[in-house]
């Protein structure tokens, strides 16, 4: 698996990359995989709604025909419901991708990753009886291959593809308890999406505005110029050379077709049992870079602030057991992924995976880095990034004179760090995170902004001067913005005065602790 | 942003749509173009193949007089060998029997040749694999004479009328079809069983039974 995810990460960052030099990192689709998905899902019951209200099971093909037919809404409502449709695949399965390359797909995230492929499965069975439904000659080629498969199975006595060998008319009941599939497996999938978010806090479903109705108007657009194809009506007792295939929907139909149907059977089953297995087979020891977080509760004092900023709710606020007049801070190891956003929550820097608190960040910049690099001069221009930042852009800002301090993950910073490196005498402290929405650990940037900026608890020292520190993203594809952003905070900092150096100052690291009732407002 | 970026997001975003509409259609092969097809499609009762004997009037008289059948038998459904035939030429002889694990359900039938087109003779037989020439009706005549009254009245007649009616329901021992046909490129000939005559029954161009 670890291999697999090796091969797949360079043409995952390749697309990454692209994408972002097409549309910025503030539009890359890639990086609202799964809600595009979800607003595809919206889009497609918008547009199935006033489908359905044409849909005919006594007559489906010359029903669909007419709407097809109709050069105003029929058509393009049809055609904008296909695409939607596989607009929705391309996009749960590079979500799935990226959560695998990412290594997002065990322990906490389970749940998530099975009933994510739940969903997609179900997402498949709804586009299969769609095109069924529309009983044109690739409806009926659906129809056959799963009438065939079907029949391997020991449980129908009657072949299901005996109703579409031709000795008579398909039965409308057939085409009811499609069409019931149809809309019901849609619900179940609103079911299912609940369960998929269930484990975050403040889940993100749909994609920022101006993405998602650029979609759907791109959508529109491509629906109207390119109106889907209807094949001709299904008829069983004529052979059609070819049929007009979505490839994307129905992907696995020239496999399946190619195979006998046991094989066919087997395959899929084990590619599903395969992908069930992932989170068992790329789960990681719960120690190091893994181990959950922990509270020290001598320092906790009870300010309900790392569970509010916890993406996961792995972290809630208990009685204390030491008789202070405060809560403690409880962590949930089998919910916490060890993001660490918490350590960066912290003020008074009790709590954070082990090895990567404030105190653990702090500790080991005054153990290592900042003697070193107070021996070697001034200080540089220090450049906070994310360990998962693209290695050409750290070697660029390398190469720019700034000292590359790496964290591994912005949100873990906790802002002490910042304000120990200006109050040592670097110029200035430039942080460098993912683009927001390709955060690993989901709300990282977000809150490091608004605990450098907008006074978000554990925020930066009001004795910190904010021109000094610069927040930065650093996307593959967008090295060229990124050093530009780079050079002008550089330009900026040179602007100031020479900042002074206090080499013995302390950060705050004890707060006041908050009594019960201002922690339960 | 630039012109010269807008003007390649937008060729990029126009081609990955149209890369995104010509793969909802693409035009997949499926048969090919001279292509026709004979395809067997029918269902049916199999033949009991069973062994009867007569219930003797003592051993009914033990019995409750609900349970007084004259004739008693036990056995399974017949298996049948199809065997299809193109110009003399054998292209598909396989066994079939009754549906579900068991095979004590009807007889579900369906069978797909790919055949060249023009003119072919096709022969289609289906034969019982089992001999038997166990009778019920013979062991109904050879048993007890009717002995019912009341509620029971006639019920000998009734067991007679119900083995001649499963008998009739049930595939003759042997079903053939000899014919001559011109297969069109790109249509399927289709062999059904008509219950009510008995035998197999062709329909060709799209012709519903």
């Amino acid at each position: 698996m670890r291999r697999l995810r090796r091969l797949l990460r360079p043409l995952l960052t390749g697309l990454d990359g692209l994408l972002t030099r097409l549309y910025g990192w503030e539009g890359n689709p890639i990086h609202q995989t799964g809600t595009v998905a979800v607003a595809m899902l919206l889009l497609l019951l918008g547009t199935g709604l006033y489908l359905v209200l044409f849909y005919r099971v006594g007559s489906p093909a010359a029903s669909v025909a007419r709407l097809a037919a109709d050069p105003w809404l029929g058509s393009w409502l049809r055609t904008l419901h296909r695409y939607g449709s596989d607009l929705f695949i391309i996009a749960a399965v590079l979500h799935a991708l990226r959560i695998f390359v990412q290594d997002r797909s065990w322990g906490p995230r389970t749940l998530a990753w099975v009933s994510g492929l739940f969903l997609f499965g179900a997402g498949l069975i709804c586009a299969w009886t769609g095109y069924v439904m529309a009983w044109d000659s690739f409806g009926e080629r659906l129809a056959l291959e799963g009438g065939r498969l079907l029949d391997a199975l020991p449980i129908l006595s009657e072949p299901v593809s005996r109703s579409f060998a031709g000795d008579g008319p398909v039965p409308s009941a057939f085409f009811f308890v499609n069409l019931f599939v149809h809309i019901a497996l849609p619900l179940g999938l609103g079911a299912g999406l609940w369960l998929h978010v269930s484990r975050l806090a403040r889940p993100v479903l749909l994609p920022p505005r101006r993405l998602m109705w650029g979609m759907i108007a791109a959508l529109t657009v491509v629906s109207v110029l390119l109106p889907a194809t209807l094949g001709p009506a299904a008829n069983p007792l004529s052979l059609a050379p070819a049929t007009p295939t979505d490839l994307v929907a129905a992907w696995w139909l020239p496999f399946s077709e190619r195979l006998p149907a046991g094989l066919a059977w087997g395959l899929g089953l084990g590619g599903a049992l395969l992908a069930l297995l992932v989170p068992r087979l790329t789960r990681r020891r719960r120690e190091a870079a893994w181990a959950p977080s922990t509270v020290d509760p001598r320092l906790c004092t009870g300010c309900n602030q790392c569970p509010q900023d916890c993406p996961w709710e792995a972290i809630r606020m208990v009685a204390r057991e030491d008789g202070r007049p405060t809560l403690v801070a409880q962590v949930n190891p089998a919910r916490c992924v060890s993001c660490g956003i918490c350590a960066g929550s912290c003020a008074p820097m009790g709590v954070g995976p082990p090895e990567r608190s404030g105190r653990d960040q702090l500790t080991r910049l005054r153990s290592g880095e900042l003697p070193a690099l107070r021996a070697a001069g001034a200080l540089p221009i220090i450049a906070v990034c994310c360990a998962k930042a693209p290695a050409a852009h750290l070697q660029a800002l390398g190469a720019r004179g700034a000292h590359i301090h790496q964290v591994p993950c912005v949100g873990n910073l906790h802002s002490s760090v910042i304000e120990l490196f200006i109050r040592n005498g670097a110029p200035g402290v430039m942080v460098g995170g993912c683009p927001p929405r390709d955060c690993v650990g989901r709300e990282g940037p977000k809150w490091l902004r608004e605990r450098l900026f907008n006074d978000r608890e554990a925020e930066l020292q009001p004795r910190v001067d904010r021109r000094r520190v610069r927040l930065l993203t650093l996307a593959p594809g967008d090295l060229t913005g990124a050093l530009a952003a780079f050079e002008q905070f550089a330009a900026e900092v040179a602007g100031l005065a020479a900042p002074e150096s206090e080499p013995e100052a302390e950060p705050d690291t004890v707060c006041d602790p908050v009594p019960l009732e201002e922690a339960a407002t | 942003m630039k012109p010269a970026r807008v003007l390649v997001t937008g060729i990029a975003t126009a081609a990955g749509l149209a890369l995104l509409a010509y793969l909802s259609a693409v035009p997949l092969p499926y048969h090919a173009d001279a292509a026709a097809g004979l395809r067997l499609s029918w269902s049916a009762r199999p033949e009991r193949i069973e062994v009867c004997r007569a219930v003797s009037a003592e051993e009914q008289a033990r019995r409750e007089e609900h349970m007084r059948q004259r004739v008693e038998c036990e056995g399974s459904f017949a298996t049948y060998t199809l065997r299809v035939e193109l110009d003399d030429r054998v292209v598909g002889e396989t066994l079939v029997r009754g549906g579900g694990l068991r095979h004590d359900r009807p007889l579900y039938l369906l069978r797909d040749y790919a055949i060249p087109s023009g003119m072919h003779r096709v022969r289609v037989a289906l034969t019982r694999r089992e001999t038997t020439d166990n009778d019920a009706a013979a062991f109904a005549k050879a048993a007890v004479p009717e002995a019912d009254t009341g509620l029971f009245a006639g019920r000998a007649q009734r067991e007679v009328t119900e083995r001649a009616r499963r008998a009739r329901a049930a595939i003759p021992a042997r079903l053939e079809l000899d014919t001559a046909l011109a297969f069109a490129p790109g249509r399927v000939a289709l062999v059904t069983f008509n219950a009510e005559r008995r035998r197999l029954e062709l329909h060709a161009e799209g012709e519903r039974r």
